[in-house]
C-alpha cells in the first residue's frame, strides 16, 4: 500500500517530482565527469611522464637508486635480459646505460646526462623516436652519433651535423672522450629531460666506458600494465635477491604524491559543492513536505502511524532518487566513455603546463566502472540523507496539528 | 675585578692568537713559491683498486698543471688549474676543455677528491678563525670556523696538528650541517729543503654509501727549490706539455 500511495503521490505531483529528478539527475551527472576528469588528466600527466622515457618499471640492482654511480651498475646484464626474455608478464624490455658526462661543443661546456640505448628496442619503450623534431634518430649500427635534447643542444650552442666532445668517467674511472656527430634532435616538452640528456648507441657507448654486458637498469612494459603492482610483485619474485624491480609508482614517487595533493584538493572543492546540493535538496524537500502537511494530517487522522508516513515518504524520494541516479549514471558515464576515447582539447595547455610533465593540449577523461558507482552511491545516499530531517519534522506533529498547518 | 676581566680577554685573544699562529706556521711549512711533485693516487672503491700516477707543477695557491703518467689509456691528459678555474685537454680527442661549474663538485679521475678540491685555493689561515681545543706537549688540536664570507664548502674543520714538524696529523671535515663528512689523515713526514712535508694522505669519505671509498696520495718526488717556468701555467700548456 505504501508503494502505490508513494507512487501515486509522486505522480499527481509532477512537477514537484522533476524537479526533484533534475536536481539529482544534474549532480549525478556533475560529479561523475568531474571526477572522470580530474582523473583522467592526473593518468594523463603520468602516463606521459612514465612512456616519454622512465616506462613503467625498472629493474636494477638495489642500491641504484640511492647512490645511481659505477657501485651499483647491473654487472652482467644477458642474465637479466634471460630472464625478461623468458617471462610472459614482460611485454617489451630493453636494457640502458646512464652516465653523467660533460658534453662541450666549440664554445660552451655543459654536464649532461648520456644514455646509451638501443635504438630499436626503445621504439616501444620510450617517446626518444617519436619525439624527433630534425635531423634524424639512432639507430643500432651508428657509432659517433649522439641523439640531442633539444634544449641541451640550445645550451651548447650546436645543431645537427655539429661535432661534440664528450669527457666523462669510464666504468674503471679511467677518462672516457670521444667525438659524436648531432644525429638528431628530440623534445618531449619535459624541460629539464630535453636540456640535461644526450643518447648515444649503448654498442658503441659501451666501447668508450667500458660498459659492455653492464647496464644501470633495464626499463620494461607489461602486458597489463593496469595491474602494474601486482605484476611488479611477480617479477620481483622472479629475481635474483640482489636485483630489485620497481614500478613507476615508485620511479615517479614525487609525481604520484603531487597528483594526490591535487586530487584531495579536487574533492574538498567538489564537497563544498555538495554541501550546497544536500541543503537544496533538504530545503527544497522541507518546503514540499510542509506544504503537504494537510494531507500528512488527514492520513494521520485515517489511521496511518508516524511509521506509515515516513515509509511512504521515504518510498517517494527513494523511488526519485534511484529513477536520477539511474539516468544521471547513465549519462555521466557516457560523457565519461565518450571523452576517454574523444579527449577534451585546450589548445595552449601543454605549454603552460609543461614543468608538470603535461604534454598534450588532450585532456581524456577516465571511464571507470568503480570510481563511477562510488560516485553515484554517495548522491543516493546524499539524497536520502537530505529527506531524513523534514520527515522527522513533519512526524512531529499531531494529525491535528498537522491537518490545521498552513 | 677590572683586572681580572681584562686578564680573560687578554688569556682569550692570547689562545686565539696563538691558534692563527700555528695555522700559519703550518701553511707556510708545507706551501712555498714553486712546487714540482710526482705522485701515486691510489683509488680504492667498491669496484676495486686503481691507480693514477700523476707529475704535478704549482706556483702558490693560485696556479697549478697536471700530468697524468699513468695509466697508459688516460697517459698525456693534462689538467690547467688557474685561480678558480679549471681545464682540461685530452690527446685523443685533442680538445682543450673548460671544466664548468656544475662539474665542480663531480670526482675528479674517479677518487674522492672532487674537481673542486683540486681548484679551491682556500687558505686556512685567510679563510678561517682558528681556536685551539686542547694543546700538549707536541700535539694541539684546532678548531676552524670558516669567517661569514669565505667561499669555502666546510661547516668546520677540526685539525690535529704535529707542532713539532708544523705538520697537519689528521683533519676532519664537517659540513655545514655539522655532520662529519669526511677525514684526512697525514704520515711520512719528510724534509724537503726547508719544508718538513708529510709524504702520505689518504682521504677517506664517511658516507655509508661509500664504505669502502679511500683515496691515497703518496709523494715520490718533491722540490720547492727550483723556479717553475711561467709557460706552465698558459692554456697552450694543455696541449704542449701533454707528450
Amino acid at each position: 500500500m505504501l508503494y502505490s500511495l508513494a507512487l501515486r503521490n509522486i505522480l499527481k505531483s509532477k512537477g514537484r517530482s522533476i524537479i526533484t529528478l533534475l536536481l539529482s539527475t544534474f549532480s549525478t551527472i556533475l560529479f561523475i565527469s568531474y571526477v572522470a576528469l580530474m582523473d583522467g588528466s592526473h593518468h594523463q600527466i603520468i602516463k606521459s611522464s612514465v612512456e616519454i622515457y622512465t616506462g613503467y618499471a625498472h629493474i636494477d640492482l638495489k642500491g641504484y637508486r640511492d647512490e645511481s654511480g659505477y657501485d651499483n651498475l647491473i654487472e652482467d646484464s644477458a642474465k637479466i635480459e634471460y630472464i625478461l626474455k623468458n617471462d610472459t608478464t614482460v611485454k617489451t624490455y630493453s636494457p640502458r646505460f646512464e652516465t653523467y658526462a660533460l658534453l662541450s661543443g666549440d664554445e660552451k661546456a655543459v654536464g649532461s646526462m648520456i644514455g646509451g640505448i638501443i635504438p630499436s628496442r626503445e621504439e616501444s619503450l620510450s617517446k626518444l623516436s617519436s619525439s624527433l623534431i630534425k635531423g634524424k634518430y639512432l639507430n643500432d649500427n651508428d657509432k659517433n652519433a649522439i641523439y640531442l635534447g633539444s634544449e641541451l643542444a640550445k645550451r651548447l650552442k650546436v645543431d645537427v651535423g655539429s661535432e661534440i666532445a664528450m669527457v666523462g668517467s669510464s666504468i674503471d674511472y679511467s677518462i672516457a672522450a670521444d667525438l659524436f656527430t648531432v644525429k638528431g634532435l628530440f623534445k618531449t616538452g619535459l624541460f629539464e629531460f630535453d636540456s640535461q640528456s644526450a643518447f648515444v648507441n649503448k654498442a658503441y657507448l659501451d666501447t668508450v666506458m667500458l660498459s659492455d654486458n653492464i647496464a644501470s637498469y633495464f626499463t620494461l612494459y607489461f602486458q597489463d600494465n593496469d595491474k602494474i603492482d601486482k605484476m611488479t610483485a611477480d617479477l620481483q619474485a622472479s629475481l635474483p635477491s640482489e636485483y630489485e624491480a620497481v614500478n613507476w609508482k615508485q620511479l615517479l614517487k614525487a609525481l604520484v604524491q603531487a597528483m594526490l595533493v591535487d586530487s584531495i584538493f579536487g574533492y574538498i572543492s567538489i564537497s563544498i559543492f555538495f554541501l550546497v546540493i544536500f541543503f537544496v535538496i533538504m530545503i527544497f524537500s522541507y518546503v514540499n513536505i510542509y506544504t503537504r502537511a494537510r494531507e500528512i494530517g488527514l492520513l494521520r487522522a485515517l489511521g496511518l502511524t508516524s511509521n506509515d508516513i515516513f515509509g511512504m515518504l521515504f518510498v517517494e524520494i527513494l523511488l526519485l532518487a534511484t529513477m536520477s541516479i539511474i539516468i544521471g549514471t547513465i549519462i555521466g558515464a557516457s560523457i565519461a566513455y565518450y571523452y576517454e576515447l574523444n579527449p577534451i582539447v585546450i589548445s595552449g595547455i601543454a605549454e603552460t603546463y609543461k614543468e608538470y610533465g603535461v604534454v598534450s593540449d588532450e585532456i581524456p577523461m577516465k571511464f571507470d566502472l568503480f570510481t563511477i558507482t562510488w560516485n553515484a552511491l554517495t548522491i543516493f545516499i546524499l539524497n536520502l540523507a537530505a529527506i531524513l530531517y523534514p520527515i522527522s519534522k513533519i512526524n512531529k506533529l499531531t494529525a491535528m496539528e498537522a491537518m490545521r498547518y498552513v | 675585578m677590572k683586572y681580572f676581566l681584562s686578564l680573560f680577554f687578554i688569556t682569550l685573544t692570547l689562545h686565539a692568537g696563538e691558534a692563527q699562529a700555528i695555522i700559519k706556521k703550518l701553511e707556510k711549512n708545507l706551501r712555498g713559491d714553486y712546487m714540482y711533485a710526482t705522485m701515486k693516487m691510489i683509488v680504492t672503491s667498491k669496484r676495486g683498486q686503481r691507480t693514477v700516477e700523476i707529475e704535478s707543477w704549482s706556483e702558490g695557491n693560485e696556479k697549478s698543471f697536471i700530468k697524468i703518467l699513468y695509466p697508459k689509456k688516460d697517459q698525456g691528459i693534462t689538467f690547467l688549474k688557474i685561480d678558480t678555474q679549471m681545464w682540461q685537454y685530452i690527446p685523443k680527442i685533442e680538445r682543450t676543455i673548460k671544466i664548468p661549474p656544475s662539474m665542480m663538485l663531480q670526482s675528479w679521475m674517479g677518487s674522492d677528491f672532487t674537481n673542486d678540491d683540486m681548484v679551491k685555493e682556500s687558505s686556512l689561515e685567510e679563510d678561517y678563525n682558528a681556536k685551539l681545543l686542547s694543546k700538549q706537549g707536541n700535539d694541539a688540536t684546532l678548531e676552524l670556523i670558516p669567517k661569514p664570507n669565505a667561499a669555502v664548502v666546510w661547516g668546520k674543520i677540526i685539525i690535529d696538528v704535529d707542532l713539532r714538524n708544523a705538520v697537519p696529523r689528521k683533519e676532519t671535515y664537517y659540513d655545514d650541517m655539522m655532520q662529519k663528512v669526511r677525514i684526512m689523515t697525514f704520515s711520512k713526514i719528510e724534509q724537503h729543503g726547508t719544508h718538513r712535508v708529510p709524504m702520505v694522505m689518504e682521504l677517506k669519505p664517511l658516507d655509508p654509501t661509500k664504505k669502502r671509498n679511500r683515496t691515497k696520495i703518496i709523494f715520490e718526488k718533491i722540490n720547492y727549490d727550483t723556479k717553475i717556468d711561467a709557460s706552465y701555467f698558459t692554456k697552450q700548456a694543455l696541449k704542449r706539455y701533454s707528450r
